[in-house]
């Protein structure tokens, strides 16, 4: 099909209006790439697991295949994973320490930095090719964020920290919240979700109004649902981004602060005893109110997210519109004892990842809602992101724009964000 | 040591072909009654590791092991009863909405291989599963995965003491790892 340029028909002006189609139509979806993913700062992984030189990752921007690479020199590369000779991936494994990428179709040979070392040809041909215009595709920019490393294609990008604009204020919580900083265990957990990229982002920017009805079964009637009623917010620290929070009030004893990231293992009087134990530090680091804020979920534009109560990372890399590679981790606190890690790790596995009860069941509403998205004759009844409208505002504690937690504006701002970024690609290349 | 003969290894198949049989017709509650009480049920998270050039032209090399989470790495499940409990009390719910309606099951054991144990009066066992998944009109999935099990004789059947479930995938090609394996 093709693309009106009037944009306001896919996300309506005040954006609570969205059409079905952007969650289906193939057109939509390599705009998406070529204007969103090719432009913005995208998550490639955490500096933990790049600690020495020649460590490496894989990882993705969108679809396209990247390694992420420590070097000799200790900086990170991002190179497409792809020889240059005729395209074979020169990396084939999730993770792992090398000195050398070679690829194994005709042993062209690249170092760490993405930089073709060796043509075993070569001494065979007259002709000698410039090895130095003969590197793996790099992607131009790379830079983290307290640990978190964003990798983007475009040379002109603004800053990272410029384009996270307030959200790092709510990021430090955790990635700024211990003296060591945090760690991710092991790979990533990966699985297929017949689901488009944008509805898992949707979910961990801020949508808690599914909690106690999709996860009724685990959640309903729940202090943590009491307490997210009473204390909640939806934060847009700036649009595209979003997350909710629980700010406790003044005076709120320290047990009832501690992140949330108690669940079932902090029953355990060894974890709870660290929890507690780990939060007095808080407000030192982090400031008297942060040492009150008990984060939930947050996303990073475009396909970054978080949750905080059982502390994972996730992103959300599109395959075609109607299908999402979800890649999750397991993130702690660097220097907490091995059996710590071993018990918090349960919230995590239980509730979260692909064997996760309340994952399963975030899994099948992002792709029931996929089923709902590609129907015909519905053109005229777009969804319904009203929620909260023009209720949100300034808050005296907190940055960005707060509303109430069922204020659906994160959503609003994320969809006003994409159509305006398709928008200006569209008609720059017109 | 008791010893492993051929009734002995009908019986152990006859106890998994029952635990199939159980848990296909949904009667998690029962499933719940083959477990011991302080069993650990674990789904080690499965990667492909850069390959280590010092085991090069070994077995080691190729091992199955090193692509396996290890330690403190996060595997994809690691449950004991509670959990298990949790999970099986879960899905009766009208509003446990990935098990209402329910997913149409089938799971096939085979290649069971029953050994001796450390230990005392309790067998290792081997064997391999293939889980057919199927909800709503047309969702339909396979799991196949190793189980390495301890069962533990107890009156005159068993029970499992410990599994650790080894799947086949490096992206996991279907919604969830949330059904028992």
């Amino acid at each position: 099909m093709s693309i009106p340029m009037d944009f306001s028909q896919w996300v309506s002006d005040d954006g609570s209006h969205i059409h079905r189609r952007i969650f289906t139509d193939p057109a939509l979806y390599e705009l998406e790439k070529q204007h969103i993913f090719a432009k913005t700062w995208v998550y490639m992984g955490h500096e933990s697991q790049i600690e020495k030189s020649g460590d490496f990752i894989t990882s993705y921007i969108a679809e396209t295949p990247v390694i992420v690479s420590r070097a000799g020199d200790q900086s990170i590369h991002v190179s497409i994973n792809s020889c240059s000779h005729r395209g074979v991936p020169v990396c084939r494994a999730d993770q792992g320490n090398t000195r050398r990428f070679v690829c194994p179709y005709h042993n062209w040979t690249f170092n760490n930095k993405g930089d073709l070392v060796s043509i075993p040809q070569e001494r065979k041909v007259c002709n000698k090719p410039d090895k130095s215009q003969l590197g793996l595709k790099k992607v131009p920019r790379v830079e983290s964020y307290k640990g978190l490393i964003f990798a983007c294609m475009d040379e002109q990008v603004e800053s990272l920290t410029d384009y996270l604009g307030d959200m790092t204020w709510y990021l430090d919580c955790l990635f700024d919240r211990f003296e060591g900083g945090v760690e991710i265990l092991g790979s990533p957990h990966k699985w297929l979700i017949n689901c488009n990229w944008k509805l898992p982002v949707e979910n961990h920017l801020g949508d808690v109004g599914h909690g106690p009805y999709l996860h009724g079964s685990l959640l309903q009637g729940t202090p943590a649902v009491t307490e997210l009623e009473q204390f909640g917010h939806n934060v847009v620290p700036k649009p595209g981004h979003g997350l909710s929070v629980r700010l406790m009030p003044d005076g709120t004893p320290a047990e009832q602060c501690m992140l949330g990231m108690d669940g079932l293992a902090g029953m355990d009087p060894e974890v709870n005893a660290y929890l507690q134990e780990s939060h007095k530090k808080v407000s030192a680091r982090l400031g008297e109110v942060r040492s009150r804020l008990k984060p939930l979920c947050y996303s990073v534009y475009p396909n970054l997210s978080f949750l905080w109560p059982n502390m994972t990372l996730r992103t959300s890399h599109p395959r075609g519109p109607g299908q999402t590679e979800f890649w999750s981790w397991f993130v702690i606190e660097k220097d907490a004892p091995a059996h710590i890690k071993e018990k918090l790790r349960m919230n995590y596995t239980m509730m979260f990842g692909p064997g996760g009860l309340l994952e399963g069941e975030d899994s099948e509403a992002w792709s029931e809602q996929y089923k709902g998205s590609n129907i015909d004759f519905t053109d005229d009844r777009t969804f319904y992101y009203g929620l909260g409208q023009g209720e949100a505002g300034p808050h005296p504690e907190m940055p960005g724009s707060v509303g109430s937690c069922f204020d659906e504006h994160y959503a609003r701002e994320f969809y006003l964000q994409w159509r305006q970024r398709l928008e200006q690609g569209v008609n720059h290349h017109a | 040591m008791p010893e492993i003969n051929l009734e002995l290894i009908s019986r152990v198949e006859q106890f998994y072909f029952r635990e199939a049989r159980i848990l296909d017709n949904r009667q998690f509650n029962q499933w719940l009654t083959l477990l011991t009480e302080d069993i650990r049920y674990t789904i080690p998270s499965r990667h492909v590791p850069q390959p280590d050039l010092q085991k090069k032209e070994t077995e080691a090399f190729l091992s199955v092991e090193q692509e396996l989470s290890q330690g403190l790495e996060t595997p994809y499940r690691d449950e004991d009863f509670l959990i298990l409990s949790i999970r099986a009390m879960r899905a009766f719910k009208s509003n446990s909405w990935t098990d209402s309606p329910p997913a149409r099951t089938r799971r096939f054991v085979s290649n069971i291989e029953v050994l001796a144990s450390e230990q005392p009066g309790c067998f290792e066992v081997f064997s391999n599963l293939m889980v057919s998944y199927s909800r709503h009109q047309q969702d339909n999935f396979f799991y196949t995965a190793q189980r390495k099990d301890l069962i533990k004789p107890e009156e005159e059947s068993f029970k499992i003491a410990k599994r650790e479930v080894i799947l086949d995938w490096n992206v996991i090609t279907a919604p969830s790892l949330s059904i028992f394996f």
